[in-house]
């Protein structure tokens, strides 16, 4: 194979082979530029912005126990549900059935909350408890993608990906936006994507989903090269990129490409501390269960969580599953609370002690709740009328509850909360306006509550 | 007074025998209706056409003033506009209150009434007019349909927000009213806040808002006062999600997908010089009419690289880029996707697209993640039947039933048993103690494929209830489930502690010669691995039989039981390890697939008994008899040993099984009168037939809508796995219902069909960016350009493999899964000997050369150099991958070892290429580099750029040279230019 059976272009072709007017000059003034840019990369698009107001909470932590937890068990107390046990429910052929746990106030709030939790009891008074959420749909992969991204019908861009387009990032040397052990099914990576959005808000996943959180790694993140000769060959890899870039004129994915190499480059020197435990102490290793076969995995998630938002991630999710309990209620949803329970108690504790809590807003919930009537003899269907979720840190109301259901928890009646206000909720607290964080695609401004939200205000401390 | 009113008296009275036997209003005969069908029937087809009925209107002297084309339009239920005595009845329904009159398929009436509001409905004001079928009448027509269109959306209990606590879709609802008082009162036209919201009035109660088409007209308000003077008649009790659930499928059933394809002819356009066939035509008029013009066409090289990698997943060679660049004849560009549909590279290229839709796997996913070793011969089936152009109704005929078709030798009968693998490679939970739970759950995960993959609906949905947004009832799924219950899956997996669920393998006929690892057991292994089964098998009865005895002092020893399930284990394995070996040594012809359960259950399987002895005993005996029963007799409840009508299970709950239903296929998407099933075999051959009839409306669509999305990167409908109301419609329907019609006509050829999109103009659109089209059609569906899209994974690898010269072309034997036999995926110390090794499947894409399509797949355990690069969840069926561009690729770019295999194998290529001379050389090289990579050849200022680089690398030694130059080429595989086809 020789260059002689290769067609070689004149500089004239090769331009209309490009199908632009791009040429030398062009091209040697983004080589320049490139370098320019890797040489003192700051004021990306993951650079650090003003929010609208001043915010009450800097960083999310968004616990995601996937499949939809039963409130009923959980938060929401409902004796005259255990009282009318056996009894009718509401649809045809079905019987309530009464919590097998016992509830019990805690704190000084005097906060009700099942024996299910004894660790997060302890923290009621920074707990505040949403009791009247209500979703949509009462199907999994749709109420997770609305939980997600405010839309189902539609491929839109996640709650993390709309924050960090809103608010940047503390730290460009690491993603500001990292999803742990998201679920490949429920929309998949559409859950954590960027949509329409510039590609680098997108989240980086670590770890998938029914694998320990252990094993998981971010894979090739130590170069083979020292960082001069790196930086050289990336510089050049940019230098195409952006031709490229400006032959297409638009097209957002180059730039992600473009984006996501310099957060590589920089994340290879920062992200192995932050994923490497071994400089906690004995002490905190206990405190998040991770001595302990049924709390160790969802113990290091929570522990990576508040080593990112310490050392400035913006958005961690970390994921659960699955608490899909349409039987076998009694055994696995026991067996769900005790591998997370310690490890949320640990990590209120852990955020506050570091006093990053009032900085940071922790999120527990999943994407409905379930019936109050039996599926089955020991299992409860999905209800979307119904849920509940609750916050802690980050200028929300300690010991507090926002929003009844009806006597069996069936369905939200006072002070609904449903996902549009949920979101602009908790973008108010970062100081952001739900109705301004737009973003204008195909010719209209785009928000994650679209049309929908309320802030809910009475959270708000 | 509108025409209804007198319409109706006559309706009444057509209908009064009914009324007052309180008969639904179906297909119940009744003489005077049937005699009035006849007599209008004037060409005695069976039919009324339009014209037909609108004489029996006019003969009716009571109905002569209805608008008859508007009553016909209800009565023609299926829409093919004629209506059957059927439907003619349907006339009686409409006075009954029957939104759909004689529904085939009528949906369940809500039995339950809601519970009581707490505002008491108040009493009518005025004596309440008896509820007539007349009045109910009234409201099916003309109050029902405003109220779903204009008010549900906000006062209905399934609305986002029920607006100032009013919902109206429910008669309790409606009369107890919301915060401002009773929205109706019957009789009481003045008192009802409906009323004075819809007169518009009080601007603090006017309804609908204006976004929602403000006033209403003023008959229609007319309407509604009327219907309240006449006392507010209203059947809608009970749940109001099942009220609201009969008016979306009212509305669902006209959705364009349940309707048949109809051809068109191509539309005449404006620019008669630029379509070079019908899809242009389709497409440039549709683009016409929004006052666009496509782009220009793409250069040459452009074109080239796109169709390689379109139609192979390979770049195209130096000579195949020298040749067609070189040629000039007309046909140019028609003999390269000739020899590109010719080459084998396409069947693996295709076949994988195939592979993403059947959600292929060589596991089972799940809880206990088992090898599948004998998957591969499904994929190989695959790549095989897109290269020899096997027709796509004979594809689909063999994935469902390949096992009761016809053969007319032992390998074609191979092939079409293996072809069943299609519903046997499914995700399963092998640890699901419960055997009626597993049967349902694994007859959902073929009916949910099926479903998806073949016909682009989600029937899975109604597996608990009926749909929510698709005419689906649930009875119609369990009709389904009753074929896939009749049905035997054999998938494998051996017996073991947490597998409950093991099945034989199909052995495939001897004379089909089907390829086998060249594995070999000698004679002496086979005596001695024998010989220590039938050790462990002693010592373990002795083991299991000593739960049964009287407990000889004590508890037992808790070891006992975990020695037990160690030794199934071993026992599993050694007997799966013997079986999988012939009596010559040589491996058995084993595949994955279906066959049918007997007609008739045979007593000797259960030895008359239908659960397992021990069901309520110890745990340690409730092993013990698992063990001992381990031939997999309980495996399977006996009501699905047998090929058997499935009962509706309340709530999807196996344990509550209702009344059977026969098998039978989805309504919605029957237009001819389906395939009678057989009472002797399962019915997958039926199901095959009922697909592929002229009276399926989907499955041709769906299939041209996957072959336009694996070539335009985005399909014409762009949810191609849901074609329900909650997917998407598509962007130019003629030209996708014209397609499809022609390709059943074509004799489903997919190959025929990929040459009239890649021979269209609109597919040899350059990529360009133009404004104006842009800001009217962003996502481009109207395909005023190519679209710019990403490589998928394997494309990517084997691209990189190719231009470093070490692609390996050859089909690959089986796989690496293949080779560990049966095991877990992953080696675990209760499966001593077996499992497949982590790093041989994560690391699988950067140990060989082979193509990506052979790498081995195990769920949960991707290869790394595809998983990387978004590659299809294999636990579901993926019409359409994601694109991500996150670091994590940027750092597989970077880093891997593979890629830094790759591009040193790269530069080694390209210096001995042009080896180091007395002059520099370099330009030459990145010449050469530029034409492997991106199929063209570099700029002037890229040629600067390169030197810049290498000027920053003086290289005196060949190690030096090397590693810049393996710099150098990672650079360029690391590019985005590589990684995006324009």
């Amino acid at each position: 194979m020789t260059s002689s059976n290769y067609p070689a272009f004149s500089r004239r072709e090769m331009l209309k082979a490009a199908s632009s007017g791009f040429g030398y000059l062009a091209f040697a003034g983004l080589a320049a530029r490139a370098a320019e840019q890797s040489a003192a990369s700051r004021e990306g698009p993951l650079a650090p912005k003003q929010p609208h107001f001043p915010a009450r909470a800097k960083h999310v932590i968004f616990l995601c126990m996937r499949g939809g937890p039963s409130h009923v068990d959980t938060f929401d107390y409902k004796p005259q549900l255990s009282a009318k046990s056996g009894a009718p429910g509401t649809r045809p052929g079905t019987k309530l059935l009464g919590s097998k746990w016992n509830f019990a106030q805690h704190g000084q709030s005097g906060l009700w909350i099942s024996e299910l939790f004894p660790n997060v009891a302890n923290h009621a008074d920074e707990l505040c408890l949403l009791r009247s959420m209500q979703t949509d749909l009462p199907a999994h992969p749709q109420a997770f993608l609305q939980m997600h991204t405010g839309s189902f019908q539609f491929v839109r861009p996640s709650l993390g990906a709309w924050t960090l387009y809103g608010l940047g990032t503390g730290n460009e040397n690491l993603p500001g936006f990292v999803t742990l052990t998201p679920p490949a099914a429920s929309g998949g990576a559409q859950n954590y994507g960027s949509s329409f959005l510039p590609a680098i808000y997108q989240g980086t996943r670590i770890g998938s989903d029914n694998r320990p959180i252990a094993s998981a790694e971010i894979r090739n993140l130590h170069s083979p090269l020292n960082p001069d000769v790196q930086r050289a060959e990336l510089d050049l890899v940019q230098t195409l990129n952006r031709a490229t870039l400006e032959r297409d004129q638009f097209n957002p994915a180059v730039e992600g490409v473009i984006e996501s190499y310099e957060l590589a480059f920089r994340m290879q020197k920062e992200m192995p501390q932050v994923m490497d435990l071994s400089r906690e102490t004995e002490a905190t290793k206990t405190l998040y269960g991770l001595n302990n076969a049924a709390t160790a995995d969802f113990g290091h998630k929570c522990l990576l969580a508040r080593r990112m938002v310490e050392s400035g991630v913006r958005f961690v999710e970390v994921s659960h599953g699955d608490w899909d309990q349409h039987f076998n209620l009694s055994k696995a949803l026991g067996a769900n609370c005790a591998s997370v329970d310690q490890p949320i108690a640990a990590l209120l504790t852990d955020l506050k002690q570091r006093g990053l809590l009032k900085d940071t807003l922790v999120i527990w919930g999943g994407e409905f709740g379930r019936t109050p009537h039996a599926q089955g003899t020991d299992g409860r269907d999905h209800n979307n009328k119904a849920f509940s979720m609750w916050m802690a840190g980050g200028g929300v109301k300690g010991g507090f509850a926002h929003g009844l259901t009806d006597d069996y928890g069936y369905e939200a009646v006072e002070d609904k909360v449903r996902v549009p206000d949920l979101h602009a909720t908790i973008l108010h607290l970062l100081g952001l306006d739900h109705e301004k964080l737009t973003y204008n695609y195909a010719g209209r401004d785009f928000r994650l509550t679209d049309v929908k939200g309320n802030v809910v205000k009475e959270i708000i401390t | 007074m509108n025409r209804l009113l007198v319409l109706l008296p006559a309706l009444a009275a057509l209908s009064a025998t009914v009324a007052t036997a309180q008969t639904p209003p179906s297909s119940r005969s009744v003489p005077a209706i049937d005699e009035g069908f006849k007599r209008v029937d004037a060409n005695k087809d069976a039919k009324l056409d339009a014209q037909e009925f609108a004489r029996f209107i006019e003969r009716s002297r009571s109905m002569s003033g209805a608008n008859a084309g508007e009553v016909f339009g209800k009565l023609d239920t299926n829409k093919d506009g004629a209506l059957t005595l059927e439907e003619f009845r349907g006339i009686m329904g409409l006075s009954r209150g029957s939104s759909a009159p004689s529904s085939p398929n009528p949906s369940p009436t809500p039995t339950t009434p809601q519970p009581a509001s707490t505002q008491p409905a108040p009493a009518p004001r005025t004596a309440e007019k008896a509820t007539t079928p007349e009045s109910l009448a009234f409201f099916e027509r003309k109050i029902r349909p405003v109220l779903a269109d204009k008010c549900y959306k906000c006062h209905s209990s399934d609305a986002d927000k029920v607006k100032g606590g009013l919902a109206l879709d429910t008669r309790e609802a409606t009369r107890a009213g919301g915060d401002s008082g009773h929205a109706v009162v019957p009789g009481d036209v003045e008192a009802s806040l409906l009323i004075k919201a819809i007169r518009y009035h009080d601007s603090d109660l006017a309804m609908p808002p204006e976004k929602s088409g403000g006033k209403l007209a003023d008959d229609v308000i007319k309407d509604f006062e009327t219907w309240v003077q006449f006392g507010a008649p209203d059947p809608r009790e009970g749940e109001s999600k099942a009220a609201r659930k009969a008016d979306t499928w009212t509305t669902a059933k006209e959705w364009w997908a349940w309707q048949l394809p109809k051809k068109s002819p191509a539309p005449k356009v404006n620019d008669a010089a630029w379509p070079r066939n019908d899809i242009d035509r389709f497409l440039l008029s549709a683009l016409e009419t929004k006052g666009l013009k496509p782009v220009g066409d793409a250069d040459k090289l452009t074109l080239l690289r796109r169709v390689t990698f379109d139609l192979t997943g390979l770049p195209p060679t130096p000579q195949e880029v020298s040749a067609f660049y070189n040629d000039n004849s007309p046909d140019g560009f028609k003999k390269v996707v000739d020899r590109l549909l010719e080459s084998r590279q396409f069947g693996e290229k295709f076949g994988r697209h195939w592979l993403d839709v059947a959600r292929y796997a060589e596991s089972t996913g799940k809880d206990i993640n088992l090898a599948f070793p004998n998957a591969w011969r499904y994929r190989d089936y695959v790549i095989a039947a897109f290269n020899k152009d096997k027709p796509y109704d004979q594809f689909l005929r063999e994935q469902l039933a390949g096992d009761l078709l016809p053969a007319t030798n032992d390998k074609q009968r191979a092939e079409q048993l293996i072809a069943t693998g299609f519903l046997a490679i499914g995700t399963k939970s092998v640890n699901q103690a419960n055997a009626r739970q597993f049967a349902l759950d694994l007859a959902d995960e073929q009916i949910d494929t099926v479903s998806q993959a073949l016909l682009g609906v989600t029937a899975a949905c109604a597996r608990c209830h009926d749909h929510k947004f698709d005419p689906i009832p649930q009875s119609e799924y369990y009709s389904l489930a009753g074929i896939f219950l009749s049905t035997d899956t054999h998938y494998g997996t051996f017996f073991a502690a947490q597998n409950r669920s093991a099945t034989q393998l199909i052995e495939l006929p001897k004379a089909a010669a089907a390829p086998v690892l060249p594995l070999v057991l000698s004679p002496q292994q086979r005596q001695q691995k024998q010989a220590e089964l039938d050790k462990l098998i002693q010592e373990t009865n002795d083991l299991a039989n000593a739960t049964f005895k009287p407990k000889a002092g004590g508890e037992r020893n808790p070891r006992g039981q975990l020695l037990l399930l160690f030794r199934m284990n071993q026992i599993g394995l050694l007997e799966s390890e013997l079986g999988s070996f012939g009596p010559d040594g040589k491996m058995r012809p084993l595949a994955m697939g279906v066959m049918d359960q007997p007609a008739q259950r045979k007593e000797s399987q259960t030895r008359g008994r239908d659960t397992p002895r021990y069901e309520n005993s110890t745990p340690d005996q409730a092993i013990a008899s698992r063990y001992l029963e381990r031939d997999g007799r309980f495996a399977r409840p006996p009501e699905f040993r047998v090929v058997n009508e499935s009962p509706v299970f309340e709530r999807g709950d196996v344990n509550k099984p209702g009344e059977k239903v026969p098998r039978g296929f989805l309504s919605v998407l029957t237009h001819q009168p389906p395939p009678k099933l057989p009472a002797t075999s399962s019915g997958r051959r039926e199901l095959a037939e009922w697909m592929l009839s002229d009276g399926n409306p989907l499955t041709a669509r769906v299939m041209v809508n996957r072959v336009w999305l694996w070539l335009f990167g985005q399909g014409l409908v762009n949810s191609p796995d849901n074609f329900g109301t909650t997917g998407g419609k598509p962007a130019n329907q003629a030209l996708l219902d014209t397609l499809a019609v022609k390709f059943r006509e074509s004799g489903w050829s997919v190959k025929q069909l990929i040459r009239e999109i890649v021979l269209s103009h609109a597919y040899q659109l350059s990529s360009t960016y133009e404004e104006k089209n842009f800001t009217a059609d962003p996502e481009n569906t109207l395909v005023w350009r190519m679209s710019k899209r990403r490589l998928d994974a394997e494309a990517i690898r084997d691209a990189m493999l190719a231009i470093c010269g070490q692609l390996d072309l050859r089909p690959r034997l089986g796989s690496s899964i293949a080779e560990y036999g049966n095991g877990p995926i992953g080696q675990f110390q209760q499966y001593p000997d077996a499992g497949v090794p982590e790093d041989v499947l994560v690391e699988a894409g950067s140990r060989t050369a082979m193509r990506s399509v052979y790498l081995p797949i195990a769920r949960e355990l991707l290869p790394d150099a595809l998983a990387v690069f978004d590659f299809a969840e294999p636990g579901f069926v993926t019409g359409s991958r994601e694109t991500t561009n996150v670091p994590s690729q940027a750092l597989y770019m970077l880093n891997s070892p593979f890629i830094a295999s790759a591009a040193q194998k790269f530069a080694e290529h390209v210096i001995s290429t042009y080896p180091a001379g007395a002059s520099n050389n370099d330009a030459q090289r990145v010449q050469f580099a530029y034409g492997l990579v991106f199929s063209r050849s570099p700029s002037e200022a890229e040629q600067q750029a390169a030197a810049d680089f290498f000027a920053k690398f003086p290289s005196t030694t060949n190690a030096d040279a090397t590693t810049a130059w393996t710099s150098f080429c990672r650079a360029l595989f690391a590019s985005a230019e590589f990684r995006f086809l324009n």
